[in-house]
């Protein structure tokens, strides 16, 4: 849920990228980072192992500048793929205000991506938000590669009626800020005090 | 703690921060210790006193919130509620941290490792008195005007993440 500092006139969301390991979660918020501008960003913090897997999370504050006289922040967050640190998974995705669930779009990898939506919508419930009315934002990634996923795959195994989706190759950037700025504006549009 | 309520369960707000402040200098002033923070569960830094320049707070917030949730799962795996209290020990800094009221967690950065029951003893007086912290009577929930802050901030994201030419 956002926070909302009235003395130091601040307002924060929780963005969370979540999907199965090696689905290009970070590489989503690296290049995010990548193109921003110096004033509106901070410091990217990643928990990765020795082989770059994330093991908690990777994060940084993406400043989206002064509105009605609050400063107004994105926090964004992923969570780690690997279905071990499941645990982890759900401390990230508490309080969390809006989710891009990034799936990999190769055939092979097809149960990886359905068993991480479904623990999502689990996880989402236990932490007593409504899976049907969250911001979600589905990002098909990895389109560049041979024997694809098609699109409407998780949408028609979990009924995800009129989610926004978009395909997307984080290496290149393509489809990256688009994904980013459907799910801050999904979020904006939800919040309320 | 009277700081960081849900507000219908849609929004946490921080009503009262300059006695937060107030409280972690006279904190900094008693225990002589570096950096003290108090910042939300979720990872937001509610009020800083003591040096900070050297310290990216919103980073430390994110990793703190981060490992005491983590801490909480583990102490749940062990059979406790949770550890109130985490110690880090470094070569040249340490740092205490400690849970407030249930609400939040006031991170503490010292140098001095034999002033340890010192800072002990401060942080829990400061945590005390952040627990006392009445709301204010009327909080100005009426400064947000929703609609215009969301259309502008609408705005911004469009020039913010325009996309880029293939």
């Amino acid at each position: 849920m956002p926070y909302i500092g009235f003395h130091n006139k601040e307002v924060s969301f929780k963005i969370v990228y979540y999907g199965p390991g090696m689905s290009g979660k970070t590489t989503n918020l690296v290049h995010i980072h990548k193109n921003l501008r110096p004033d509106r960003k901070g410091e990217m913090v990643m928990l990765d192992t020795d082989e770059e897997r994330t093991l908690f999370f990777d994060f940084f504050p993406l400043e989206l500048g002064q509105v009605e006289g609050f400063s107004v922040r994105f926090n964004m967050y992923t969570v780690p793929g690997q279905s071990y640190y499941e645990a982890s998974r759900k401390l990230v995705l508490d309080s969390a205000d809006g989710v891009v669930f990034v799936a990999d779009s190769r055939a092979e990898r097809l149960q990886e991506n359905l068993d991480a939506y479904k623990q999502l919508l689990e996880q989402l419930e236990s932490l007593g938000m409504d899976p049907h009315s969250f911001p979600v934002v589905l990002q098909y990634n990895k389109r560049d590669c041979g024997n694809l996923i098609p699109v409407g795959t998780l949408e028609s195994k979990f009924n995800l009626n009129g989610i926004p989706v978009f395909e997307s190759v984080a290496q290149t950037g393509k489809g990256v800020m688009e994904t980013v700025r459907k799910v801050t504006q999904m979020v904006v549009t939800k919040f309320e005090i | 703690m009277a700081t960081v309520g849900h507000l219908n369960g849609r929004a946490i707000i921080a009503p009262d921060s300059p006695s937060y402040g107030r409280i972690l200098e006279d904190l900094i002033k008693n225990s002589q210790a570096l950096t003290a923070l108090l910042i939300t569960k979720q990872g937001t830094v509610l009020a800083k006193a003591g040096e900070t320049d050297y310290l990216n707070a919103t980073a430390v917030a994110a990793l703190v919130a981060g490992m005491f949730t983590a801490t909480r799962e583990v102490a749940r795996l062990v059979g406790e509620n949770q550890f109130s209290i985490l110690l880090q020990q470094g070569e040249l800094r340490h740092i205490h941290i400690s849970l407030v009221a249930g609400d939040a967690m006031m991170v503490v950065i010292f140098e001095d490792n034999n002033r340890i029951g010192l800072i002990r003893h401060c942080a829990k007086k400061a945590a005390e008195r952040l627990g006392e912290v009445a709301l204010p009577a009327a909080p100005e929930f009426d400064t947000i005007s929703l609609p215009k802050f969301k259309e502008y901030a609408l705005n911004l994201i469009d020039r913010l993440f325009e996309p880029q030419p293939e």
